[in-house]
C-alpha cells in the first residue's frame, strides 16, 4: 500500500488528529479544543475540536447531519460564539473578535444573496465595507466575476439567476475582499447532479489559483474525497480523524470512518499473531466462518478481538472455481448498477454475509444461489482500530450483531 | 442575560492579541438581552400606555359605586356586580347579545363556507383577485358598509322598493330597526373574517385526497361528508369563534341598523358610559363581556380539541 | 369533485349571489351616492355629482376627514416608529421570554374595541386627554402597533437571515446590516404596515367615539352621529371616498406583501 501525500505539508501525524491536541500553532487556521454547549440542549453540538489547516489548504470537514460540523464553520467565521476554546488565524488568536473583523468569506448554503441589490452591488457589499475607493472597487469587482464566469451579468437581479450562478456570486462575494480564509456551507448540496460535478471542480480551480486557505463542510464523501487536500471526519462532535483523502478511505481511523466513507464490509475477528509493526505493521486474524487471514494495520496483543474492514469493490468472486479462493461462498442476490454488479455473498455455510462489488463487463454475473470462490486483492483487509473514545461500544456491537454490516450508514446512525 | 462574548474568558489567557482597531465589545454590552430590550422598549410603553393602563384602570372601575348624577365614589365593593347581575334588563341585554351572536355566527359560517371551498380549491387565474374581492370588505369603514345596509334594508330601501313595484308586498317589510337587519348586516360584515380564517385553515384540503376518495367509489356528497368536512372544520371553528366573539362585542351595526331598538352589551356599555355618565356600570357591563369572551374561547378549545381527536380516530379507522 | 353541467351551473350561480351580497353595501352606496334626490331612494332617477360637492361643502366633514387624516398620519408614523424595532427584536434577536412578548404584542386584538374604548376614556378623561388629538392618536396606538408588529414579523420571516450574516462576514456591523440589509429587504412589510395602521385609524369609530369630542371629531364618528338622525346621498358620497381610501390601500398592500399574510388573525 502507497502512502500518498497531496504534497500539502502535513501539520499532524496522519490519522492522529483525534488522539489528542495536535502540535496546532505550525497552521495557518488554527482550532483548539472547540466547544459549543447550547442551552437547553442535551449535550454539545461541537465538543473539542482541534485541528489544523496549513496556508493554502483546502479542508473538508465531513460528517453526517447533526455531527456539529456547520456549527464549526459558524465558530470559524465568527457567528457562533464557542463555549469554550479557540480559533486562531496566523498565530493570533481571534475566538475574541466579531464576525465584521474577522476577515473571512463566507459562502452559505443558501448563498444568502442580498436580494434587493444586482449581482455587482452583492459582490462589491464587502469592498464598500472596507471603503475600497470606487475606480479601485469596479475593477476588483469585475476581476471577481471574471474568476467566477459571470462578467457578463454584472448587471442582473440575483432573483434572475440559476442556482448555479447565484453560487458564483457568492463566490465571487466571498473572494473579491481576498480574505484570510474561505469558508464554504455546504457549497453544493442545493446544485443538481451535474451542476454539482462542474462546480466542484470550478471551486477547486478556484481555490488553486486563489491559493486561499479553505474549509468546506460536507456530508458528501465524494465531495471531500475530490476536492480537499485532507479531510476531517466528525461525529457526534467530535473529531474522528483528520488525514488526506486516501489516508482517510484506505486506513480508517475508526470503525465510524469506515463505514461513513465509501461502503464496507466489517468483520469482527480475534488476533491470532502480530505480523510485523510500523508502517508495514499487520497481523494474522482468525474470522468466525472465514478462517485465518492477514490484515494490514496496526493490532493489539494476540487474542483480543479486533474488527477487519474490506471494502466491497476490492472484493473477487470466481464462479469457475468455488474453492479456488480463500473462502467458499454462496450468491444471494445480484443486483446490477450499470458499471458494477453488486452483489451479496454468504461465506462459507454459515459465515458472515459480504458486499462485493464486481465491474460489470469484467466477468459473467453470476446468479442468486451460484457458488462462488471469495477472495481478495494483497493489502485488501484491513484493521480498523477501536474507536478512540467510544471504543467500548463499537466493540459491544460487534460482539452482538451479525458480521458485516448491510448499510454503511445504518450502523452509525 | 450573562452570555457575554465568551471570547472574553479564552481572549483573556492569550493575551487578547486582536487589532487596535477592532471592535471587541465591553463584557455585557449589546448582549441578546439588552439589544432586545432596547429595541422593545418604545413598542413596550406605547403598549402600557395605550392598552395595560386603560384595561387596569376599567377594571378598577368596576368595583367602584356610582353615585347619582354622574359621580363616583371610589371604593371597592362588589355593589355595582350585584345590582347588575340582579337587574332583568341587564339579563335580557346578555341574552340578546349571545342572540345575535349565535346567529350571526350560524349565517355567517353558512354563506362563507361555500365562498371559502370555492376560494381554497379553484386554480383559475383569478383566484388572486377573486380572494381581494372578498377579503377586501374587511379593510372598508364598517360604518361606511353598514350605512350601505340602510339604504338597503330600510323601509325605502332597495329590498323593500323592488318587492313593491313588483307587487309582491303592500307595505314595506320590517328589515331594519330590529335584530332581522342587525342580523343580516352583521351576517355581510363579518363574512370576510370568516373568508379568511377559512381560507388559511383549509391548508391541508389536498385536492389528491377528494380524487383518492372518489377513485374508491365515493359519490359527491359522500366525498363532500366524509372527506371534506371533517378535514375543513377546524378551519370552520376557527371562523366561529373568530366571528361569535366580533359579534359579541360589535357596536356600529346594532346601533346604526337597530335604530334604538336592539340592546347589546356593547350598546350598553356605550349609553352607560356617555348618555348616563354610570362608568362603573359600564365598567362591569365590560367586565361581563370580558368573561363571556373566556367562555366562548373554553369552549371552542374543547371543541377543537373534540374535533381534531375525531378526525384522527377517522384516519386511524381507515388505514 | 366532478359535477355535472347543471349542478356546475347551481354552483356558480350559489357563488355569484353570495359574492353580490358580500358586495351589495358597497354597490348600493355607490349608486346612491351619484342620485340627484335629497333623501335616500333606490334606484337613482338623475345623476349628479351634487352629493360630493355637498361633502367638501359640509364644515362638519371637512374638519373632521382633517382630524381623521392628520390622527391617521400620526398614529401611522408612531407605530411603525415603536413596531418595527419590536418586530426585529421578536424576529432576529434570541432572548429569553421572547415568545411571552410576541404574544404581549399582539394581544390588544383579543381585546374588544368597545371595552378598550371605555377603558381608554376612564384614563384619559381626568388627565383630560379626551377631545384632544394627543389623546386620540393614543387610543389609536394601542389598536396599530400589533399590525404593525405582524406585517413587519411576516416580512423578516420571509428574508433569509443567513443575508444577515453574509454582510456581517464581509464586515457590516449591526448597525449597517440594519440600515443596508434588513431594512431595505423588509421595506415592503414596514410600508404595508404603516398602511394598514393609517387605515385602520381613520376608519376606527368604537374607540374614537369614547375618546373624541367636539372639538376633536375623526370622520368616522362625525359619520355615525349624522347618519343617525339623516341619510342622504351625501353620507353616500362620503362613503365612496372611504371605500375608494380602502381600495387603493388594500391594492398597494397587496402588491408589495400580500394582503392574506398581513391581515392573518391571530
Amino acid at each position: 500500500m502507497t502512502d500518498p501525500t497531496t504534497g500539502v505539508p502535513s501539520p499532524t501525524a496522519a490519522g492522529a488528529g483525534a488522539a489528542g491536541a495536535p502540535a496546532a500553532d505550525e497552521g495557518h487556521l488554527v482550532l483548539r479544543d472547540l466547544v459549543k454547549t447550547y442551552p437547553g440542549r442535551h449535550g454539545a453540538a461541537v465538543r473539542g475540536v482541534s485541528l489544523s489547516v496549513p496556508r493554502g489548504a483546502m479542508l473538508a470537514v465531513l460528517g453526517p447531519s447533526g455531527c456539529g460540523k456547520s456549527t464549526t464553520l459558524r465558530m470559524i467565521a465568527g457567528l457562533v460564539a464557542p463555549s469554550a476554546g479557540s480559533v486562531l488565524v496566523d498565530g493570533k488568536d481571534v475566538t475574541g473578535t466579531p464576525a465584521h473583523h474577522r476577515d473571512m468569506g463566507v459562502v452559505f448554503q443558501s448563498y444568502a444573496l442580498f436580494p434587493h441589490m444586482d449581482v455587482a452591488g452583492n459582490v462589491a457589499f464587502g469592498l464598500e465595507m472596507r471603503k475600497v475607493p470606487r475606480p479601485e472597487r469596479e475593477r476588483r469587482v469585475t476581476e471577481a466575476l471574471e474568476l467566477v464566469r459571470l462578467d457578463h451579468l454584472a448587471r442582473r437581479r440575483v432573483s434572475q439567476l440559476s442556482g448555479g450562478q447565484q453560487q458564483r456570486v457568492a463566490l465571487a462575494r466571498a473572494l473579491v475582499v481576498r480574505p484570510t480564509v474561505l469558508l464554504l456551507d455546504e457549497p453544493l448540496s442545493n446544485l443538481d447532479a451535474q451542476l454539482r460535478t462542474t462546480m466542484r471542480e470550478e471551486i477547486r480551480r478556484i481555490q488553486q489559483e486563489t491559493g486561499i486557505t479553505t474549509v468546506f463542510v460536507t456530508h458528501d464523501q465524494h465531495e471531500a474525497l475530490s476536492m480537499a487536500d485532507r479531510v476531517a471526519v466528525l461525529h457526534e462532535g467530535r473529531l474522528e480523524q483528520l488525514g488526506t483523502p486516501q489516508e482517510i478511505y484506505e486506513r480508517p481511523a475508526s470503525r465510524f470512518t469506515a463505514e461513513f466513507v465509501g461502503r464496507a464490509n466489517l468483520l469482527p475477528a480475534t488476533v491470532v499473531a502480530a505480523a510485523s509493526a510500523g508502517e508495514a505493521a499487520a497481523a494474522e486474524v482468525e474470522v468466525p466462518g472465514i478462517g485465518r487471514i492477514t490484515a494490514q494495520g496496526a493490532s493489539p496483543a494476540p487474542g483480543e478481538p479486533v474488527t477487519v474492514l474490506l471494502r466491497p469493490h476490492r472484493v473477487v468472486l470466481d464462479a469457475h472455481d468455488p474453492d479456488g479462493g480463500i473462502a467458499r461462498g454462496t450468491v444471494l442476490t445480484a443486483g446490477y448498477t450499470g458499471e458494477t454488479v453488486a452483489y451479496r455473498v454468504r461465506v462459507g455455510g454459515s459465515g458472515p454475509e459480504l458486499d462485493v462489488e464486481l465491474p460489470s463487463g469484467s466477468h459473467r454475473p453470476s446468479a442468486p444461489g451460484a457458488e462462488v470462490g471469495v477472495s481478495w486483492q494483497q493489502g485488501a483487509a484491513r484493521l480498523v482500530p477501536a474507536a478512540p473514545r467510544s471504543g467500548g461500544d463499537a466493540e459491544a456491537a460487534d460482539g452482538g450483531g451479525p458480521a458485516g454490516d448491510r448499510d454503511p450508514r445504518g450502523g452509525a446512525a | 442575560m450573562s452570555a457575554a462574548a465568551p471570547g472574553t474568558e479564552t481572549g483573556s489567557d492569550t493575551g487578547s492579541t486582536t487589532a487596535p482597531g477592532a471592535e471587541r465589545p465591553a463584557p455585557g454590552r449589546w448582549t441578546p438581552g439588552r439589544t432586545a430590550a432596547a429595541l422593545l422598549l418604545p413598542g413596550l410603553v406605547a403598549l402600557l400606555l395605550t392598552y395595560a393602563m386603560p384595561l387596569v384602570w376599567v377594571a378598577r372601575m368596576a368595583f367602584n359605586e356610582p353615585l347619582p348624577g354622574g359621580a363616583i365614589r371610589q371604593t371597592l365593593t362588589l355593589g355595582t356586580f350585584a345590582d347588575v347581575l340582579t337587574d332583568g334588563h341587564y339579563w335580557r341585554v346578555i341574552w340578546q347579545t349571545v342572540e345575535l351572536g349565535a346567529l350571526v355566527t350560524v349565517f355567517t359560517l353558512l354563506l362563507s363556507y361555500p365562498l371559502a371551498l370555492f376560494l381554497a380549491r379553484t386554480t383559475t387565474r383569478w383566484r388572486g383577485l377573486l380572494i381581494a374581492l372578498a377579503v377586501t370588505p374587511l379593510l372598508i369603514s364598517s360604518v361606511a358598509r353598514t350605512f350601505g345596509w340602510m339604504a338597503i334594508l330600510g323601509n325605502q330601501g332597495v329590498v323593500n322598493k323592488t318587492l313593491q313595484s313588483v307587487g309582491i308586498i303592500d307595505t314595506p317589510l320590517q328589515l331594519a330597526n330590529n335584530l332581522t337587519g342587525v342580523v343580516i348586516a352583521s351576517t355581510e360584515i363579518y363574512m370576510p373574517f370568516a373568508i379568511l380564517v377559512m381560507i388559511s385553515g383549509f391548508g391541508r384540503l389536498d385536492p389528491e385526497l377528494e380524487r383518492a376518495a372518489a377513485s374508491l367509489g365515493a359519490g359527491r356528497l359522500a366525498v363532500l361528508r366524509r372527506v371534506v368536512l371533517p378535514l375543513t372544520l377546524p378551519g370552520v371553528l376557527t371562523a366561529g369563534l373568530l366571528v361569535f366573539v366580533l359579534s359579541l362585542s360589535g357596536y356600529v351595526t346594532p346601533r346604526l341598523i337597530g335604530g334604538g331598538r336592539v340592546f347589546v352589551l356593547a350598546t350598553e356599555i356605550y349609553d352607560e358610559a356617555i348618555t348616563a355618565l354610570n362608568w362603573p356600570v359600564a365598567a362591569v357591563l365590560s367586565m361581563l363581556l370580558l368573561v363571556l369572551f373566556g367562555l366562548v374561547i373554553v369552549v371552542y378549545t374543547r371543541l377543537q380539541r373534540f374535533v381534531e381527536r375525531r378526525i384522527l380516530g377517522e384516519r386511524g379507522a381507515a388505514s | 369533485m366532478r359535477t355535472g353541467p347543471a349542478g356546475r351551473a347551481a354552483w356558480v350561480a350559489l357563488l355569484v349571489v353570495l359574492y353580490l351580497f358580500l358586495l351589495a353595501p358597497i354597490i348600493v352606496v355607490l349608486v346612491v351616492s351619484f342620485d340627484d334626490a335629497t333623501f335616500l331612494r333606490f334606484p337613482p332617477e338623475g345623476f349628479t355629482l351634487d352629493a360630493y360637492r355637498q361633502v367638501f361643502a359640509n364644515d362638519d366633514f371637512r374638519s373632521a376627514i382633517q382630524v381623521s387624516a392628520v390622527t391617521a398620519s400620526i398614529t401611522a408614523l408612531l407605530a411603525v416608529v415603536t413596531g418595527v424595532p419590536a418586530a426585529l427584536a421578536l424576529s432576529r434577536v434570541p432572548f429569553r421570554g421572547r415568545e411571552a412578548m410576541e404574544s404581549a404584542f399582539l394581544s390588544p386584538l383579543l381585546v374588544p374595541n368597545i371595552v378598550l374604548g371605555l377603558a381608554l376614556l376612564v384614563l384619559f378623561a381626568p388627565i383630560p386627554l379626551t377631545d384632544t388629538y394627543t389623546g386620540l392618536i393614543l387610543a389609536h396606538l394601542g389598536i396599530t402597533i400589533p399590525y404593525v408588529v405582524r406585517t413587519v414579523c411576516a416580512s423578516l420571516a420571509g428574508a433569509d437571515p443567513r443575508a444577515e450574516e453574509a454582510a456581517r462576514t464581509l464586515g457590516a456591523d449591526t448597525f449597517t446590516v440594519a440600515r443596508r440589509i434588513i431594512l431595505p429587504t423588509i421595506l415592503p412589510g414596514v410600508v404595508s404596515g404603516g398602511v394598514i395602521a393609517f387605515l385602520l385609524s381613520f376608519d376606527e369609530t368604537v374607540i374614537s367615539l369614547f375618546v373624541s369630542g367636539q372639538n376633536v371629531t375623526p370622520l368616522p364618528v362625525a359619520v355615525l352621529q349624522y347618519v343617525e338622525y339623516r341619510s342622504d346621498p351625501a353620507v353616500a358620497a362620503l362613503s365612496v371616498c372611504l371605500v375608494v381610501l380602502s381600495v387603493v390601500a388594500v391594492v398597494f398592500v397587496e402588491r408589495s406583501l400580500g394582503l392574506r399574510r398581513s391581515l392573518r388573525s391571530g
